[in-house]
């Protein structure tokens, strides 16, 4: 046969245990998904550099945190403040200009700060891998003969955080206010004295301090540090848009449930079906409701 | 009005002029006698003297192809046609002039000023005509007919799984029944993969064909395990094409020692990939100026008013979808054959990538794009090697030479962020410019 099925188990701890590594790689895309769900919400831009971001925090999380052996709240303040740096500068070097290009060109460009970012790190870190990280505490304690690593659970604590508290800013802050105008109509929010520019510059900025947090974070749960780990960013692809594009909430739900399915799928089918699995998933919730559970719905005038 | 002596003052007196079919013929019958004058191996026959006739001769050409244009408006016929203008037909008579000559060129061995590299890059030129085929099909669909697209690898996948079934497998080796077996599988899984377009736009198209990318990869992965373990297809050796026996007539085919015509080496490779590219590109150009290729470009521009217009538009976006996987099946064919291995790692998201930089650099959206921006991408490798161990400053900067692949990349990432913010119609922008610089600037000084 061609396609050949792993053998079904129905061993509950076994389930409880992917159930577990499911929740915790959907509470990493879930990271992953928030970047992106940022950027697109309030610019409108497909980021396929997100995983890059990621990398690009990795790293630094590296030298900061590892090799210059900072405090770890000083090297993490370093290492935000680093990459909201370079949010800016991604947004004032290239992507202010882009304003109001075709949206395959955008795509396009975000795939060359990608290849950039690929080829810089590869320069300066080479192509060595490094051991991960190991800065959060690293124990695991047992639940009905599953495995629960600690971090996990900070992860996933994390991530709720970082939820909630852009909930709040979007709510509450008037910046927040002023992105989700400039979301809403770019002309409009302009006529009424809000800074485009700013809020974008922004938002860049939020989703590079995002993918530092989320470099850190994946830093303590992927085998090793290398190149490879930027892949991340296509594998939560799914999570975001099972969640909805513009949905903060929606990407945290949607990570979970891709993760857990990825996970069944990767303990009961195999390894190689995790990738098909988790986008055939997306395939569909793409075809019955294109804009994911609690996405935005654009109407659309001719 | 008194009888016109000479054409020019033809052209200045009636809104529209059209030459005979023997005026616009004879330029370019002129023009060919230029190869046969460089040819010449007349020993008392100087170069100096060679190269002036050659300019005298293509002065002459150039004015009477000047005098004799088609003046006024354009009727729809000639509107359409596919070199439109003596410019567009001398620069169609170059490039055939140009690929006929390449080869013999490249297998020279003829040294050229500070160790260029030639002999390496016959291999590059192969790989560029592979590629842009593959690019050309993948504009055609994502930046003439607007189906965003990244399922661009699967089809190469595709094709090398056809070609492995049916080329390998079935035929051991038979490239020539691979390539329509490949063409057809292309063009029917294409439109399967191009139905999420019906419902989808834009960025939800781009994550769905995304989706099929993964699932294409998967299939490949399990054929190649199925059939073939963790080695890969291999496509030469005992799998090596061979020229069809219809052709072993021509001149300057001649059998291998053991009596097999094998398609081996770059000059002969070159002969059956150059016809295969040339052709599938002309036929992508002409899709484009029918009536399914203005289709394209009209559901591309507005489906909504497109559908207003009388056009099928679900068929319209499937015909894009299979054409285009049609050619790309079929290069991933050729590239199998020609590469001559594929194993697991042969297709990943840095191929998507590639093609990605290809359309970018060349041009978005034009067929003539896909082959500036794949030679720009192979070529760029081997200038850069070459400059890093040649040219006299750079190749003291131990930095360059420590990071070269890097480097690379570097470099072709740095090239898509920049032409897509200052130049977005890419190389095929700037070499219309030029040309429309020269002509400007020739114009003003001209009578």
């Amino acid at each position: 046969m061609l396609l050949a099925f792993g053998n079904f188990t129905a061993d509950p701890s076994v389930n409880l245990q992917l159930l577990i590594g499911g929740l915790a790689l959907g509470a990493i895309y879930a990271v992953v998904a928030l970047g992106f769900v940022l950027v697109y919400k309030s610019t409108d831009v497909l980021n396929l550099a997100h995983g890059e971001f990621l990398m690009l925090g990795a790293y630094f999380a590296l030298t900061f945190l590892i090799s210059e052996n900072l405090n770890f709240f000083l090297g993490v303040f370093v290492l935000l403040l680093v990459m909201l740096v370079f949010g800016l500068l991604v947004h004032y070097g290239i992507m202010r200009r882009m304003v109001g290009q075709g949206f395959f060109a955008i795509v396009l460009i975000t795939l060359g700060i990608a290849t950039i970012i690929r080829a810089l790190l590869l320069i300066f870190y080479g192509p060595t891998e490094r051991a991960r990280l190991d800065l959060l505490p690293q124990g695991s304690f047992e639940v009905g003969g599953a495995t629960v690593r600690y971090v996990d659970l900070i992860i996933f604590g994390v991530v709720a955080a970082c939820v909630l508290l852009f909930f709040l800013f979007f709510k509450y802050t008037r910046l927040g206010l002023h992105m989700r105008a400039v979301a809403d109509d770019i002309e409009a929010a302009a006529a009424m004295g809000i800074d485009p520019d700013k809020v974008y510059a922004m938002t860049w900025a939020a989703a590079m301090v995002m993918a530092g947090v989320g470099g850190l974070l994946f830093g303590h749960v992927t085998g090793a540090i290398d190149r490879s780990i930027e892949a991340i960013g296509l594998r939560a692809f799914p999570a975001a848009v099972v969640g909805g594009l513009t949905s903060l909430g929606g990407s945290i739900v949607g990570g979970l449930v891709v993760g857990v399915i990825e996970q069944f799928a990767n303990g009961h089918l195999g390894t190689k079906w995790r990738e098909p699995v988790a986008f055939s998933v997306m395939f569909v919730v793409l075809l019955v409701r294109p804009t994911g559970l609690w996405g935005r719905k654009d109407l659309e005038r001719v | 009005m008194t009888a016109v002596e000479n054409p020019a003052s033809q052209q200045e007196d009636s809104p529209t002029y059209r030459p005979s079919p023997v005026q616009r013929f004879l330029p370019f019958a002129i023009a060919a006698v230029v190869p046969f004058i460089l040819g010449s191996t007349t020993e008392n026959v100087n170069f100096w003297w060679k190269a002036l006739i050659t300019v005298v001769v293509l002065a002459v050409v150039a004015r009477m192809a000047w005098v004799w244009t088609p003046r006024g408006e354009l009727t729809h016929r000639e509107d359409m046609r596919l070199w439109r203008t003596p410019s567009d037909r001398s620069w169609a008579a170059v490039t055939t002039f140009g690929l006929l000559v390449l080869p013999f060129i490249l297998a020279s061995d003829f040294t050229p000023p500070m160790d260029f590299p030639w002999a390496t890059w016959f291999a590059v030129v192969n790989l560029v005509l592979i590629f842009a085929m593959g690019a050309a099909a993948f504009n055609l669909l994502v930046g003439y007919s607007g189906q965003i697209s990244l399922a661009h690898v699967a089809f190469l996948a595709l094709g090398s799984i056809v070609g492995g079934i049916v080329g390998v497998q079935w035929s051991g080796g038979n490239m020539w029944v691979a390539l329509p077996a490949a063409a057809l599988a292309g063009a029917v899984v294409g439109a399967i993969s191009g139905l999420p377009a019906l419902r989808l736009k834009h960025l939800y198209l781009l994550l769905a064909t995304f989706g099929f990318h993964f699932v294409m990869m998967l299939v490949w992965r399990e054929y190649l395990q199925e059939y073939f373990g963790f080695v890969g297809i291999r496509f030469k050796g005992e799998n090596s094409p061979r020229i069809a026996s219809w052709l072993h007539w021509l001149p300057g085919i001649d059998p291998d020692d053991n009596g097999e015509f094998i398609i081996t080496g770059q000059f002969r490779w070159y002969w059956v990939l150059m016809p295969i590219t040339v052709l599938s590109i002309l036929f992508m150009v002409n899709v484009v100026r029918t009536r399914e290729g203005r289709a394209f470009a009209a559901v591309r521009d507005r489906d909504v008013s497109a559908s207003l217009l009388g056009i099928n538009v679900a068929r319209s976006k499937l015909l894009a979808f299979a054409l285009s996987s049609a050619v790309v099946s079929m290069s991933g064919v050729l590239a199998s054959f020609y590469i001559g291995s594929r194993g697991e790692d042969s297709f990943n998201v840095q191929t998507v990538l590639n093609y990605a930089i290809i359309i970018v650099v060349g041009g978005f959206s034009s067929i003539q794009g896909a082959i500036f921006g794949s030679a720009f991408f192979w070529f760029l490798p081997e200038w850069f090697k070459w400059a890093r161990e040649e040219l006299w400053i750079v190749r003291d900067i131990d930095f360059l030479s420590d990071y070269p692949s890097e480097i690379d990349l570097a470099i072709k990432g740095f090239l898509v962020v920049i032409i897509l913010m200052f130049k977005p119609d890419g190389l095929a922008g700037l070499w219309k410019d030029v040309k429309g610089w020269i002509g400007r600037s020739l114009a003003r000084r001209g009578p």
